[in-house]
């Protein structure tokens, strides 16, 4: 997954020399991040002064506000390592009332680009939260219904689901294991309601017992948007990761569904 | 010509009449009837005595004098009259004279039709063209037709009467066939709608029912080789009845009729004719049914096409029978060698009585493609049949003839869609030929790896012919090796060692086993000499493909001598120290793996003529409480004693399955690299383009799995060699 550093590489090399500049300029006056200072000029079309009324009309992070993250940072943070762990975010979780298990923690960690399940270093969870737009914990548990919402977004929540894959899988693997993949699609598809959840669970538990693709983890969003639970719109050319064929198969054997003519 | 004229000049000067002499009417009518009087005489066959310059005269001067049209319509009204006259005395005819006497009048009237178009001719060539007047000669043809031919009392029976004759003739009776030419000529001549109308059309009509009726007759009662007979016979027969007396115009009209009346309306009945239909002639070999067959149905639409498919399904059925029949598959050798003589079979009918069609050709092929592939096991047993051959079934024969039966083994080839697997078994079974030594002939040999290697390519074969490298490189190393260390080896027994290299051999696991300590020394002294000068190798001894010449002697002093693998040599050797050995001892001793063990003793006990070693207790099987002796009373006819085997054999299911997975496994790789090389060249390409170019490529070797080549694709995706189009989940791209 792409970084921040990376994003903003691309961008700054489409940008023009004025533009660069305008960019430099901004940041320099501001103090704010590179990312903010392209916001606020791509939102008034690359008028400095307009990117100024824009910055400061929002409520926006100002440098003293950095120092409260600093601090809230350092409250969840490990005592010997300089990394939020599994008991800080317990500690994150209690303070904002939510479960740990509460789908909005992944949406969370997604706004913090969070490498790893249940870690956050100090720029993902800092960066995050600027990204968010709040500055306390009280700010932030205001914030959870409105981030919650955003898994209705569908443009969004693809985002948050290829998110997952990645964010949970244990760190050096390649695959996700089977278990995590199948609590993490209960997790996601129970706000997207897909009636054959738990057929797909108990195959893969049944017939695969491997570790999941991410292809195949892509890809079963695409089948989940696209194909109908009765498979009237399935076409076996439709080049779907095996997986998701045999997956038919088992429906179609079990008489989950009927075959098509 | 003028009397008189201007004064006699040297110069004889002829000068044009200019006397205009005046022709009353009377003259003309006297001139006209000296002509009418001629017709008739010309009629009544007195020519003769009538002068040809007089007449010719005559008419030349009523048309100069414009009494042209009156002489026109005189001649028309004329030979009408006497036309009319002539169908009287035709009509009056009795039975068979009713078309002599046409005929006789037709040609009288031609003869007299000529004679008056010469004395007309001066007519003919000027009042008739510039009055746009039909010409004599046609004049005449068309008066005999209106007035004759088209009579209401001739002509249905002159239609009836030859229709009758041709029917009669049809049915055995011998007609005039002079006679029926010059009528039909007479019909042609006078126009080819009057041929037509007036005899072909009814002709081809009454021929239609006639043929149609007699057909049912024959297939009521015929066996399809006889009607065929029957049908070639009228076919035959009627395009001789053209040649004689119809029209050349009716040949191709009237054997239509027959083909489609005898051939075409009951293809479908002969040919599935039970007991001789074409099925049966197939079996039986019946070469000129067949032939006749084929030409028959050729003449019809859809009739090659008809016996081809009936042929492609029987083929398909009895190969289906034969490759799935578990009869048949016990002996691999005569399962192939029945699939030759099947592809020999067929074969010859093609060339000798269907024409080499190249239809028929293919159709036998695909026929062959389809079922030969219908049983997994093909190319296992094909290899068997080559083994078998190289081993001892060419003996003596020629290098023709070797040459022969090695290329209808390649048609076989061909034929399979799996040839990577009979690449494994051939490998197996050569590397069992050559480390035997059984094999019949080095030239056989090379002959059929060439003949591999042409087919396939070189990746094909090699693998092989480093193995024959190999034998010929050990074979030197050998020699070196006693030419060397003679002295050092002294009394010990003789070592001949084959040095595979790993890659081109088939990889055999080879268990460890404890070799007698007298061939450990002179081994250990190869891998000495060996690595001394081969750096940088390893050597691993296989004892599991080893054999071994020991001399024993027996209770009452007969030595034999015996030949074994390795391993019951190392379980015989073990018996030079102890009378019996328990096979818990034997196995301690050796370390030779349970299977193979068993295997081992059961060869050297319990066989009759080669149980060298005596068991207790005397049952079949070997169980781990037995006991060994060595068989002092020991007896055999011969001195040389053959006991171990290392033949090829056909594979027992768990071997069978061993192998197939293994061939599964290589295709993956091929199968990759299949993937990114056509990736690499087209950059971009959709799923089933990526299915079909695949299979294409590899066709040569294997048929594909379209799932495993999906599976293939996802782990090249996993591996970042492809990825999904963002937009196109059904496209693929290449990462370079």
């Amino acid at each position: 997954m792409k970084n921040d550093a990376d994003c903003v590489c691309n961008l700054q090399y489409k940008l023009g020399k004025g533009s660069r500049e305008k960019v430099q300029q901004f940041m320099t006056i501001t103090g704010a991040s590179e990312k903010v200072a392209l916001q606020a000029l791509k939102a008034s079309d690359w008028h400095l002064e307009g990117a100024f009324d824009f910055f400061y009309s929002q409520p926006q992070i100002s440098a003293a506000n950095t120092r409260r993250l600093e601090e809230m940072y350092n409250k969840y943070k490990e005592p010997d390592a300089d990394m939020i762990m599994v008991e800080g975010v317990s500690q994150l979780c209690n303070d904002l009332h939510v479960d740990p298990q509460d789908i909005v923690m992944l949406v969370i960690s997604w706004h913090m680009k969070a490498a790893t399940m249940c870690e956050f270093t100090r720029q993902e969870f800092i960066g995050g939260l600027q990204s968010i737009g709040v500055d306390s914990i009280e700010k932030l548990r205001e914030k959870l219904p409105s981030l919650r919402a955003e898994l209705k977004d569908d443009h969004k929540f693809r985002e948050i689901y290829n998110f997952t894959f990645n964010w949970a899988r244990e760190k050096g693997q390649k695959s996700l294991s089977l278990e995590t993949a199948i609590g993490m699609w209960q997790l996601l598809f129970a706000e997207r309601q897909w009636p054959l959840l738990d057929h797909w669970c108990e195959f893969l538990q049944v017939r695969h017992n491997k570790t999941i693709s991410r292809d195949t983890w892509t890809q079963l969003l695409e089948f989940v948007k696209s194909i109908d639970p009765q498979l009237s719109n399935y076409d076996e050319e439709g080049a779907w990761p095996y997986l998701i064929d045999e997956f038919v198969e088992y429906l179609i054997e079990n008489g989950f569904v009927q075959r098509k003519k | 010509m003028s009397g008189g004229g201007p004064p006699r000049k040297r110069n004889f000067k002829i000068e044009a009449f200019k006397h205009r002499v005046e022709l009353d009417p009377k003259y003309a009518e006297r001139t006209w009837k000296v002509l009418e009087h001629a017709i008739h005489e010309i009629y009544n066959h007195n020519a003769s005595g009538l002068s040809f310059e007089e007449l010719y005269r005559s008419a030349y001067n009523m048309v100069l004098h414009k009494y042209g049209e009156k002489l026109y319509d005189g001649l028309k009204n004329t030979m009408t009259w006497r036309l009319k006259e002539i169908s009287k005395s035709i009509e009056a005819a009795q039975g068979g004279l009713f078309l002599e006497e046409l005929n006789a009048k037709w040609m009288d009237h031609n003869k007299a039709l000529q004679m008056i178009r010469d004395i007309l001719m001066y007519m003919d060539r000027t009042y008739v063209p510039t009055s746009h007047r039909t010409p004599v000669h046609e004049l005449g043809l068309n008066l005999w037709r209106d007035h004759i031919i088209h009579s209401p009392m001739i002509h249905s029976r002159l239609l009836d009467t030859l229709l009758d004759l041709i029917h009669r003739e049809r049915m055995g009776e011998v007609i005039n066939r002079g006679l029926m030419r010059s009528i039909t000529k007479m019909l042609m001549d006078l126009g080819p709608a009057v041929y037509q109308d007036d005899f072909e059309k009814p002709f081809l009509e009454v021929s239609a029912s006639f043929y149609s009726g007699e057909s049912q007759e024959f297939i009521e009662c015929c066996d399809c080789g006889n009607y065929l007979k029957k049908a070639e016979r009228r076919l035959n027969e009627e395009m001789e009845r053209v040649s004689h007396y119809l029209d050349a115009g009716s040949e191709a009209k009237i054997t239509s009729v027959v083909e489609k009346e005898m051939i075409a309306n009951h293809m479908h009945r002969l040919v599935h004719m039970e007991n001789s239909g074409l099925v049966n002639m197939l079996i039986d070999d019946k070469y000129e049914d067949l032939g006749r067959m084929y030409a028959l149905f050729r003449r019809v639409p859809d009739g090659l096409s008809t016996l081809r498919d009936v042929m492609t399904s029987y083929l398909r059925e009895t190969g289906k029978q034969l490759v799935t029949d578990p009869e048949r598959l016990k002996d691999p050798v005569e399962f192939v060698q029945r699939l030759l003589n099947e592809k020999d079979k067929h074969d010859k009918i093609i060339s000798v009585a269907f024409g080499n069609d190249k239809t028929f050709q293919n159709a036998l092929n695909s026929s062959f493609e389809y079922f030969i592939n219908l049983n997994n096991r093909s190319p296992e047993f094909i290899s068997l049949y080559v083994d078998d051959k190289l081993r001892k079934g060419l003996k003596g024969a020629t290098e023709e003839d070797v040459e022969v039966i090695l290329d209808k083994v390649m048609m076989l080839f061909r034929y399979l869609q799996e040839k990577d697997v009979f690449e494994k078994y051939y490998k197996q079974h050569l590397a069992k030929r050559l480390l035997s030594g059984k094999t019949v002939s080095d030239d056989a040999e090379r002959s059929m790896i060439v003949k591999l290697k042409t087919e396939c390519g070189y990746q094909f074969t090699s693998k092989l012919e480093g193995m024959f490298t190999d034998m010929k490189t050990s074979q030197d190393t050998m020699q070196d090796f006693y030419a060397k260390k003679a002295e050092e080896l002294g009394d010990g027994p003789t070592l001949d060692v084959h040095i595979l290299t790993t890659g081109s051999w088939p990889t055999q696991p080879s268990p460890p086993c404890n070799l007698p300590p007298e061939i450990l020394t002179v081994c250990e002294k190869f891998r000495a000499y060996y690595l001394g000068t081969h750096s940088g190798r390893r050597l691993t001894w296989q004892t599991n493909m080893g054999t071994a010449d020991i001399k024993a002697t027996f209770g009452k002093g007969q030595k034999h001598e015996l030949n074994v693998s390795t391993y019951q040599m190392c379980v015989l050797m073990l018996f030079n120290s102890a009378d019996g050995l328990t096979y818990k001892e034997i196995e301690q001793a050796t370390e030779i793996p349970a299977s193979d063990l068993k295997r081992c003793l059961q060869s050297l006990a319990c066989v009759k003529g080669k149980n060298v070693l005596r068991k207790e207790p005397m049952s079949k099987d070997i169980s781990e409480d037995d006991t060994f002796y060595f068989n002092d009373k020991f007896t055999s006819k011969l001195v040389k004693v053959k006991i171990g085997t290392v033949v090829a054999q056909k594979e027992s299911e768990p071997e069978k399955q061993e192998t197939r997975q293994r061939v599964e496994e290589d295709r993956k790789p091929q199968i990759e690299a299949a993937i990114v090389r056509i990736m690499k060249s087209r950059r971009v390409l959709d799923h089933n383009s990526i299915v079909s170019e695949v299979t294409k490529q590899l066709q040569a070797r294997f048929l594909p799995n379209p799932v495993v080549i999906k599976k293939r694709i996802e782990s090249l995706i996993e591996r970042e060699f492809l990825e999904r189009d963002k937009v196109d989940r059904k496209l693929y791209r290449y990462l370079a």
